[in-house]
């Protein structure tokens, strides 16, 4: 366990070294600034307006994060050769793994929440600039959508270091992950179409289709669960079941795709 | 000290750039104000293109819409049938991201039903809404005056502006609006309760400005229209509107500030041959 911390904690070192997080930063700031620009050009729902540009705004900041640092931090071992130093130490390969996730992940949930101050900040400004147009706003809904978008980014690590077990340059990692994200994010609303499709005209899908969407919702992330954007940006009731429900689809996603991680990186061969 | 060859080349660059862009914007403007009216991708794509940024793709596109309507009215351009179509298609897409976005349903009632002379389009939209925001008494009212005013479906009218009134917020004159309504009928005056209504919720200046203009126009009309009530229980028949100025009930007939001419309606209402929408 002592090992697997202290590679988490090298891991979260080398990551904040980065160069490119001014460059997130830079991004999300802008994001923010131009929600402040933007906001009076609404009429009525300007709180909606606010708290979705800053939810998206951190999830861009996020997966820039994940896919252009996160990638590197996990696949730099391999495109170096440096993994056969660090497998060299007292460390198991199914170690390296978790610590590698680990440090990823406190890297990741660190500097968005810093990220998260900035962002309430641009809400309390424009909250008080314009306070008759945030009558559905709750500090506490929206913090709940902040902390699942993390969960989302934990997720979408596992999904990092599962690719990252599988291929031998970070470019493949990066393509397979970003697509995983994109099919992910977008899997509910085609499932839930092509259902409605299929209600609307029965004999006409095969029952090989059905097979297959049926498949996919099992293999794929849904990243659109872990998404409250709505109910924060309209102050709508969150149901602590339907919150535990996610969070915990979150984490036994992940755990099964690092310990799939952790089989694969066991047997591979480096050379 | 030596020149080298890309300081001169850069200078020469920028000039040609600054002598290019204006050139470009001037095009760009005058390609977009001859665009007929933009596709719209229906909702169940954009909903996946979206990428999970459903939310900010709803804000993005109401603001493409109201520029578009705003940069037809900035160049002077009357909105045809076809750029109404668009407007429609947009809100529909908007409040499919976003059902809970209150903006367009204000968009929808404000131009659709007094602009366009598509109430009944602002009321499907506007059911859509008051099927999602079930707290927000607005829009019940907004779908019962459009009822009442442009639908004349006065049983149903009344049915909304009710439940609008039971609603926590409300302003507290609507549960005497009913009878307000009863009383002035179609009449304009109906129509400035509604529009002093609309004017708090606008802070667009673009709205707040087209609000202000027919609040102006519907004044003048209320003027005449109490002229003539005055004339008729008086020499108890409909005059000519001119006869207004001459028995001296006018000092002169008020003008329409979209350039129409007065006229009454076969139910005594007085309207403008330019509708309460800019001339073409």
């Amino acid at each position: 366990m002592k090992a697997v911390l202290s590679l988490a904690l090298i891991t979260f070192k080398e990551g904040i070294r980065n160069r490119s997080l001014f460059g997130i930063a830079l991004v999300a700031l802008f994001l923010f600034g131009l929600n402040i620009s933007v906001a009076g050009f609404f009429m009525r729902d300007i709180g909606k307006v606010t708290v979705d540009m800053n939810l998206s705004a951190l999830t861009i900041a996020g997966l820039l994060l994940v896919f252009f640092v996160g990638i590197n931090l996990m696949a730099k071992d391999i495109d170096r050769k440096t993994i056969h130093l660090v497998l060299s130490k007292p460390l198991s390969r199914a170690q390296y793994i978790w610590g590698k996730y680990l440090g990823i992940q406190f890297f990741v949930t660190v500097s968005l929440l810093l990220l998260a101050g900035c962002s309430s900040l641009t809400v309390l400004l424009l909250k008080s600039m314009y306070p008759a147009y945030f009558g559905g706003f709750s500090w506490l809904i929206f913090f709940v959508a902040v902390a699942f978008v993390l969960v989302k980014f934990w997720v979408l690590g596992a999904v990092v270091i599962f690719f990252s077990s599988l291929t031998t340059s970070s470019l493949i990692t990066l393509i397979f992950s970003l697509g995983a994200y994109l099919a992910g994010v977008t899997i509910e609303e085609v499932v839930f179409y092509l259902k409605t499709e299929m209600a609307a005209q029965e004999q006409l899908i095969s029952e090989s289709l059905k097979n297959f969407i049926e498949a996919i919702t099992w293999i794929l992330p849904n990243f659109a669960a872990f998404d409250f954007s709505l109910e924060a940006a309209h102050g709508l009731a969150l149901d602590s079941g339907r919150l535990l429900g996610v969070l915990s689809y979150g984490v036994l996603y992940s755990v099964i795709l690092l310990l799939l991680a952790s089989l694969i990186f066991s047997r591979r061969e480096f050379n | 000290m030596r020149w080298y060859w890309p300081v001169p080349g850069l200078f020469l660059a920028l000039v040609l750039y600054v002598l290019v862009v204006p050139g470009v914007w001037n095009q760009r403007e005058q390609v977009r104000s001859e665009i007929p009216a933009g596709y719209i991708i229906p909702s169940k794509f954009s909903r996946i293109l979206a990428f999970g940024h459903q939310g900010v793709l709803s804000d993005y596109l109401f603001l493409k819409t109201a520029t578009f309507i705003g940069g037809r009215s900035s160049a002077g351009q009357p909105m045809t049938e076809e750029d109404w179509e668009y407007v429609v298609r947009s809100l529909d897409v908007i409040t499919d991201l976003d059902p809970y976005f209150a903006d367009p349903y204000v968009l929808a009632t404000g131009l659709l039903a007094w602009e366009a002379n598509k109430p009944q389009e602002a009321n499907r939209l506007l059911q859509k809404g008051i099927d999602h925001r079930e707290w927000d008494w607005r829009l019940s009212f907004y779908k019962g005056f459009n009822l009442f005013y442009f639908l004349q479906d006065y049983a149903t009218a009344a049915e909304y502006i009710m439940k609008a009134a039971q609603m926590p917020g409300s302003s507290a004159y609507l549960a005497t609006l009913g009878a307000r309504l009863a009383y002035y009928g179609g009449q304009s005056r109906t129509a400035l309760f509604f529009l002093q209504e609309m004017l708090e919720d606008a802070s667009d200046p673009m709205m707040q400005q087209r609000l202000l203009k027919r609040r102006q126009a519907l004044e003048h009309a209320v003027l005449i229209e109490d002229a003539l009530d005055l004339f008729r229980t008086r020499e108890g028949r409909t005059p000519e509107l001119t006869e207004l100025v001459e028995s001296g009930l006018l000092d002169e007939l008020p003008p329409d500030p979209y350039g129409g001419e007065w006229f009454i309606q076969p139910n005594g209402r007085v309207f403008s041959t330019s509708k309460f929408a800019d001339m073409k």
